[in-house]
């Protein structure tokens, strides 16, 4: 009766938490390939510059459980799903009842990178990364960021307020391509060269010049930019290599059904790794919040004769971008009616794509006031009334308004059980 | 789990809790004199929604199952075991906002100038939520949830028994809350 997890992040984590609260009885086993785990990845950037100590990374523990095992170190390299074992790196064999993959996703690196090794370059993925990042900025300080992602785009941020030189280079179109709209984008574009960073876009990497073994310049879009340490946020992708031949993949990835199942009912995907497929879409937010949510409801999942769908299909991602807050509720949808309110002059904007009249994503930009609502109409997936499409206007001008209440004698109380608006 | 109650029919939208929220909880001064000269301007926990005659304060649910909780990037965000509410550690916020994109009451929020997200934490260490103690009307209160659920299955009683009543002829609709 033992539960497997693969991956030892934030989904992986919460999976094991959530197995070992509600089957006591049954032991846990988590396995994962990096040195460390159960540390905030979302904070590697501020980790790098300095500006918060290693210790701040790591999941507060608690109390040693004996019935969970953490393997850290080692790679999971194949799985069986006929005798329900899998084999680690260095040929031990594991047997499982249950199976979670949360194993998120490997830095992907541009084919260039894969030259002779240089100094001074690193993927902005994982700690240990991060700490040679960390070691080699103190005397680097004029930084290329590759990848004009939202952990590009964080990345850069926080190094430019800890004071270095900093390029955001773009591949093609614009920063934040797939999260936002051209005209968001030129919200932020605009707040990030006040900030001093330079930004470089529709800039393909061509070259690499190095001296001494160490990175001195770059080639992008047919120029070429000084710099003595390249960041790389070029996106991620789940290494799925070791599940080819056990019929779970489909194309190379890991479908599951919106309660997390993949096609082995003994073995539920959840966090970076897994692509939702629901209502004829395959979504995979990669985002933090839903890996926690995710390795949750894969857990309780686990067995139930019915999987209970994930209720949260959205991909939210919040950021402070030194001083210019902003939301992403979800990607331009092409078609898709725009309600938007701007104030350029104060770096405001605000917008919502309606689909037949419900929400479907948008951004906040500068205001962020009712940020939490708007995500909430968003996975009710109903057609908003007016005075909802009105919430895009800033705090100022709208309330939520409840209906007159004359002779009410009760209390009314918001459950706290499960939120819903 | 204590929450903060609140009587509908008792609440004017005066404003006296929020007030007061900012002035005991986010100011320094801790008057409302000293509160309103204060930069950052002290923020309130809660939040009176509505309008005259619908009037409503809105402060943290504490969700059983919190979305905030989930999104926190940092854990700073947890729960008090022993309270069961949803706290905040300050100095682990880095103020990032993903919190307060998940709440769906829109009630813990970002305080730009401090960087850090703000959120009722119900006075936890006072006697007294400062709300409940300044309403004029006292439409807030604290109650235990249990408590809650007694008062709504008196309510759904009363539904059954009106519903008895009519004999099932035509619709009548009741005064069961939300
Ligand atoms: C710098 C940075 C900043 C970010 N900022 C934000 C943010 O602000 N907001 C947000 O929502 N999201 C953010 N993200 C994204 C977020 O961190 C991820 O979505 C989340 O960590 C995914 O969690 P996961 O558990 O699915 O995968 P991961 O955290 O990637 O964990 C997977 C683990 O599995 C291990 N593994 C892989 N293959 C194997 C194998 N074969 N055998 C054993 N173990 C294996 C890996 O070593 C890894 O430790 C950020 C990411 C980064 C890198
Ligand atoms: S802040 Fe919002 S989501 Fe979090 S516990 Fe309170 S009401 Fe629930
Ligand atoms: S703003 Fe603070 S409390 Fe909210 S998610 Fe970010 S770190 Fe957590």
């Amino acid at each position: 009766m033992t539960c497997i997890i693969v991956g030892g992040g934030r989904a992986g984590f919460q999976a094991a938490m959530t197995c070992r609260m509600l089957r006591p009885d049954q032991a846990v086993t988590l396995i994962d390939a990096e040195k460390e785990t159960g540390y905030y990845r979302t904070l590697l950037p501020q980790f790098m510059v300095g500006a918060l100590p290693e210790e701040r990374l790591f999941f507060p523990t608690g109390n040693n459980d004996p019935l969970l095992t953490v393997r850290t170190g080692v790679r999971v390299k194949t799985v069986d799903c006929d005798s329900r074992s899998l084999t680690l790196e260095g040929g031990e064999t594991l047997g499982y009842d249950r199976l979670i993959l949360a194993h998120g996703g490997d830095p992907y690196l541009p084919g260039i990178l894969a030259g002779p090794p240089c100094h001074g370059i690193f993927p902005i993925r994982d700690l240990t990364n991060a700490r040679r990042a960390k070691a080699w900025l103190t005397d680097h300080r004029q930084v290329v960021v590759l990848g004009g992602s939202l952990v590009g785009v964080k990345t850069a941020v926080h190094l430019r307020q800890a004071g270095l030189a900093v390029a955001l280079v773009v591949r093609r179109g614009h920063i934040l391509l797939r999260a936002l709209s051209p005209e968001s984008t030129e919200v932020i574009e605009a707040h990030l060269r006040g900030l001093g960073i330079e930004i470089c876009v529709n800039a393909p990497l061509e070259e690499i010049s190095a001296s001494g073994g160490a990175i001195d310049a770059l080639k992008v879009g047919g120029r070429w930019l000084s710099c003595n340490t390249l960041l790389v946020a070029t996106g991620t992708a789940p290494d799925t290599s070791f599940l080819e031949g056990t019929g779970l993949l489909t194309d190379g990835k890991l479908i599951v059904s919106p309660g997390l199942q993949t096609s082995d009912p003994r073995i539920f995907a959840a966090g970076d790794v897994a692509v939702i497929s629901s209502r004829g879409e395959k979504i995979s937010p990669n985002t933090w919040p839903q890996a926690v949510s995710q390795g949750r409801l894969a857990a309780e999942n686990l067995y139930r004769a019915v999987p209970t769908p994930h209720r949260d299909m959205t991909r939210i991602n919040a950021m402070d971008l030194h001083g210019l807050a902003m939301v992403i509720l979800g990607p331009p949808v092409s078609g898709a009616e725009v309600i938007s309110h701007a104030r350029a002059d104060a770096f405001v904007r605000r917008e919502l794509f309606l689909v037949a009249g419900r929400a479907v994503g948008g951004a906040l930009i500068g205001d962020i006031t009712a940020a939490g609502t708007i995500h909430a109409l968003i996975n009710s997936q109903r057609q908003l009334t007016a005075r909802e499409a009105g919430l895009i206007r800033p705090r100022t001008e709208n309330v939520i308004r409840f209906p007159e209440q004359t002779g009410r004698r009760a209390a009314l109380i918001l459950s706290p059980k499960r939120s819903s608006l | 789990m204590k929450v903060i109650g609140v009587y509908m029919d008792r609440c004017l939208g005066c404003k006296t809790c929020e007030l007061y929220c900012g002035a005991e909880r986010g100011s320094e001064g801790k008057t409302l004199l000293a509160a309103v000269q204060e930069t950052p301007v002290p923020r309130p926990r809660v939040r009176v929604e509505g309008g005259p005659g619908g009037a409503f304060p809105l402060q943290c649910r504490h969700c059983l199952q919190a979305p905030c909780l989930d999104a926190c990037l940092t854990g700073a965000l947890h729960r008090d075991e022993k309270s069961g509410m949803v706290i905040i550690q300050e100095e682990r916020c880095i103020g990032c906002w993903t919190c307060t994109a998940f709440c769906p009451y829109g009630v813990i929020y970002p305080s730009c100038e401090r960087k850090i997200a703000v959120k009722c934490d119900r006075c936890l260490y006072m006697e007294k939520p400062v709300c409940v103690d300044v309403c004029p009307t006292q439409a807030l209160e604290v109650m235990e949830l249990d408590e809650i659920e007694e008062l709504l299955g008196e309510k759904r009683q009363n539904t059954t028994k009106a519903l008895a009543g009519v004999g099932r002829e035509g619709i009548r609709i009741l005064d069961i809350g939300r």
